[in-house]
């Protein structure tokens, strides 16, 4: 990506901006510590805490008791409620990051071409981004509500359904829409990053392919896509992150319910912590979560690396 | 070009219907009188406009409090943000450094270990700096997890700017300091605004540390004391939840909506370089 390196090139080559070796060493440093102070101390506190707690027995209050070292941790991976709820945000994370990368690639190629009213239609798509998940989800949960809620009344207008569906009783029918509300609340987020990549695709290769006599399909396989592959890389990463964290839809529609049946980790996590009390577990919880989150990026950006979209890391 | 036009927006339509259903939801159960709110033949359509409605959640719902929290929390968290990420930003855009790559990685994990993960750590935190239950808490810990956001979108506008200007002044002998001042800032003001406004919604909408931090009601921000008209409650009055949902959304959402094209330029590229 040339404009910071060019920009500092020129730096050292015209302009007296270099005066003394310190300069050039030192500044930078200073201009980013403050920000990486402050980031760094709100994280290494807590993860700090985490790793204390996490290897005591702690009381409901928050006092730490005896050593314990691997207990608690040994104590969550054998949970049945953390392994169901592990396996559910497999689930989870695919589903969303899955349905939201295939459908933002086609929006974000329409969105990219030239039409009557594009801007409005883009404000429209970027809407729920804009709209904080807890809003969305208080209004799903009424939307989504059995007797009097508007989604039944208009699928059954529509004569979709027959019946009225009590959409949010059981995790059959909870756990999928909450999956299509993580969908629609993800995609503006992953179409920009797509707007971003397509804009910086020059136009002349296209016209070129044409010449050649390359069709729409062609042009899309052999040119679109690899050149988006960065952007859709770094989406995908991204979004794995957003999603895999991703509290308020669940917690806001369903807390989990009914019976754990549509926990994710981090709706058990926050049960665990402040509903159950169990703190030393959840210390160790959000550390193995962590580690999950750790090791998926790193895999991840190992995986782009040796595939050559070397600009994504 | 129209036949061209219609059929784009053809295929959009379902994906905006979608989107625009949660508002159509907020506006018809917001204006409805309460008794034909729950029954068991509802309608898009009320009866009559209860705008009441509005006034009633407005003293039901302590209104006015949460929304004035919010403001406070979400201003001076997207102060404290973009203070200590415009330097940042600077050096990633006009230094090359030898950190920078370890700098760069540290701000993709920042944003890994989001706060749902560090709930727990972060609420010890707060009790450590004798914070709990105190915006101030809120403030600090959203602008620490905005740095990243926030030195990605200004870091890729700043790039954008040529440096030949703040050369010549360097020329006719200012300060480095004096360019950025007199120069380089006034030039990067849009970026830096749309930044702070995209700060600014970001904490707006933040749920889970307000959720754990914040104990008593009248501390409440807007997320947190409309989950409270909802969350375990036998009866819920949904006019007025979709009534206060409403008034939240729809200023956000119509600055955002007239801003969202300047989130694809700095936020692409600024993530990806």
């Amino acid at each position: 990506m040339p404009p910071a390196p060019a920009a500092a090139a020129r730096t050292g080559r015209s302009g007296p901006a270099p005066r003394t070796a310190s300069e050039v060493s030192f500044t930078p440093y200073g201009l980013i510590l403050p920000s990486f102070l402050l980031a760094a101390f709100i994280i290494a506190y807590p993860l700090v805490q985490l790793g204390n707690l996490s290897v005591h027995d702690v009381t409901r209050f928050g006092f730490v008791r005896g050593f314990v070292g691997w207990a608690n941790v040994a104590h969550v991976l054998a949970d049945p409620l953390f392994q169901s709820s592990l396996w559910r945000t497999l689930i989870w994370t695919a589903g969303v990051v899955g349905g939201t990368v295939a459908l933002s690639v086609p929006v974000a190629l329409i969105l990219n071409g030239d039409f009557i009213g594009r801007g409005a239609a883009r404000a429209l798509i970027m809407l729920p981004w804009s709209v904080s998940l807890t809003m969305t989800a208080i209004v799903w949960r009424w939307a989504l509500n059995g007797e009097s809620g508007l989604l039944n009344l208009t699928l059954q207008e529509l004569g979709i359904i027959r019946q009225p569906i009590v959409w949010l009783a059981s995790a059959a029918t909870a756990f999928p829409m909450e999956i299509a509300i993580g969908i629609l609340v993800s995609i503006p987020f992953t179409v920009t990053i797509f707007l971003g990549g397509l804009s910086s695709i020059p136009h002349d290769i296209y016209e070129a392919a044409s010449v050649d006599g390359a069709s729409h399909t062609q042009q899309f396989r052999t040119l679109t896509l690899p050149l988006m592959r960065p952007y859709i890389n770094i989406a995908i990463v991204l979004n794995i992150i957003y999603v895999f964290n991703s509290f308020p839809i669940i917690w806001v529609l369903t807390q989990g319910g009914p019976a754990n049946s549509t926990d994710i980790l981090v709706t058990y996590l926050y049960k665990l912590a402040f509903v159950f009390g169990r703190m030393g577990d959840a210390a160790a919880m959000s550390l193995v979560m962590f580690a999950i989150l750790l090791a998926f990026t790193l895999v991840y950006l190992r995986l782009i690396l040796r595939s050559g979209g070397d600009e994504a890391a | 070009m129209k036949r061209r036009s219609l059929l784009c927006w053809l295929v959009l339509a379902p994906l905006i219907v979608v989107n625009l259903f949660p508002f159509a939801v907020m506006l018809a159960t917001a204006v409805k009188p309460a008794s034909e709110v729950v029954s068991a033949a509802p309608s898009w359509l009320p009866s009559r406009f209860a705008w009441g409605n509005f006034i009633a959640m407005w003293h039901a719902a302590n209104f006015g409090t949460a929304l004035m929290n919010s403001v406070y929390v979400s201003v001076a968290s997207a102060a404290v943000a973009i203070l200590i990420s415009i330097p940042a930003a600077y050096a990633t855009s006009r230094y090359r450094f030898r950190l920078k790559g370890i700098y760069r990685d540290f701000l993709l994990i920042t944003q890994m270990l989001s706060p749902i993960v560090l709930v727990l750590g972060l609420f010890r935190l707060a009790a450590w700096l004798g914070l709990l239950n105190s915006l101030n808490a809120l403030v600090i810990i959203y602008a620490a997890f905005q740095i990243a956001f926030a030195v990605w979108m200004m870091q890729s506008y700043f790039s954008s700017i040529p440096i030949d200007l703040e050369e010549a002044a360097w020329l006719e002998g200012a300060s480095r300091v004096r360019a950025v001042w007199s120069i380089f800032l006034p030039m990067s003001v849009p970026a830096i605004a749309v930044t702070a406004i995209f700060t600014f919604i970001n904490a707006w909408n933040e749920f889970a540390v307000a959720l754990t931090l914040l104990r008593s009601e009248n501390q409440y921000t807007l997320p947190i004391q409309i989950f409270s008209l909802v969350a375990g409650r036998y009866t819920v009055q949904w006019e007025q939840v979709m009534a206060a949902t409403f008034l939240a959304t729809v200023p956000v959402a119509i600055v955002f909506g007239w801003l969202q094209r300047y989130l694809v330029r700095g936020l692409a590229l600024g993530a990806v370089k």
